[in-house]
């Protein structure tokens, strides 16, 4: 069977703060984010973030997995870092990131994804995943 | 073999999908998957924002339409950011690079037609324009 690709975002806005990303743009409630039937491994997990540029610091972004759709148990991942010297006139792009991961996943169960500025407070950073499943 | 569909739009509004149907100088490319693909088997997407308004956001692609297989396919692929500057001050411009999964691996439906929109989530930054271009292959 080929790859499935399920994705979730949203807004980082204190530090280090556990942040659930639970939307997913003009979905507002796209309900959870469940393991589809069939697939039995978390080959890769893609990952976006972008800060503000609001605040003269530096910070690295973490993205956490959870749930039971992972019967090893939780992963936390680095994802990135940014960081301003000033807090005005900073405008960035931020490319994607496809990271081979390998890890067991149950279907049908549910994963959590949480997002989280480490180090100094960045600001607002916004931070997508992508989970990608094979069979 | 492989077949290539490139397209690209505007974005000009946060939390809005918008499909991506023009490409340049081409108005309307063909959406229909070309006979003999079964695959999208690489992914090449790129986004850039003016920064205009002050913000952050993430880039995201759907893929879906009757060719695809698997539900609806979403992918993040990017983000920007920016930040007001002072009085009398110019940004610097922002370069946006490009995204890639080399083995995409989507199971498509050949002669039937794609689907392939685009979204920026997050807190607007102004106007953006995002690229994407499927691989087709068996």
């Amino acid at each position: 069977m080929s790859k499935l690709y399920r994705s979730r975002e949203g807004d980082i806005t204190a530090v280090d703060t556990k942040t659930q990303l639970s939307t997913l743009g003009s979905e507002t409630a796209p309900g959870p984010l469940v393991v589809p039937a069939g697939m039995k491994t978390l080959r890769a997990v893609i990952t976006a973030f972008a800060s503000n540029f609001a605040v003269a610091a530096d910070g690295t972004i973490l993205v956490r997995l959870e749930g039971p759709g992972l019967p090893e148990g939780p992963e936390t991942i680095i994802v990135g870092s940014s960081g301003a010297a000033t807090a005005t006139g900073g405008h960035g792009s931020f490319t994607g990131n496809r990271i081979e991961l390998n890890l067991p996943v149950t279907a049908t169960n549910e994963i959590l994804l949480f997002a989280e500025n480490a180090g100094e407070d960045l600001g607002t950073v916004s931070v997508g995943v992508t989970l990608e499943f094979s069979s | 073999m492989s077949r290539t569909i490139t397209v690209e739009g505007d974005i000009n509004a946060i939390d809005s999908r918008v499909l991506l149907t023009g490409q340049g100088s081409v108005t309307a490319p063909s959406l229909v998957v070309p006979a003999g693909m079964t695959k999208i088997n690489k992914i090449i997407a790129s986004g850039g924002a003016d920064g205009l308004a002050a913000g952050q956001v993430v880039f995201f692609l759907r893929l879906g339409g009757s060719a695809v297989l698997g539900g609806e396919q979403t992918i993040v692929f990017g983000g920007e950011g920016s930040i007001a500057v002072q009085a009398g001050s110019d940004a610097a411009p922002s370069l946006g690079s490009y995204f890639t999964i080399d083995d995409a691996d989507i199971d498509i439906r050949a002669s039937d037609s794609i689907s392939i929109a685009a979204e920026m989530a997050g807190v607007d930054v102004g106007d953006t324009t995002v690229g994407i271009t499927l691989v087709y292959g068996k």
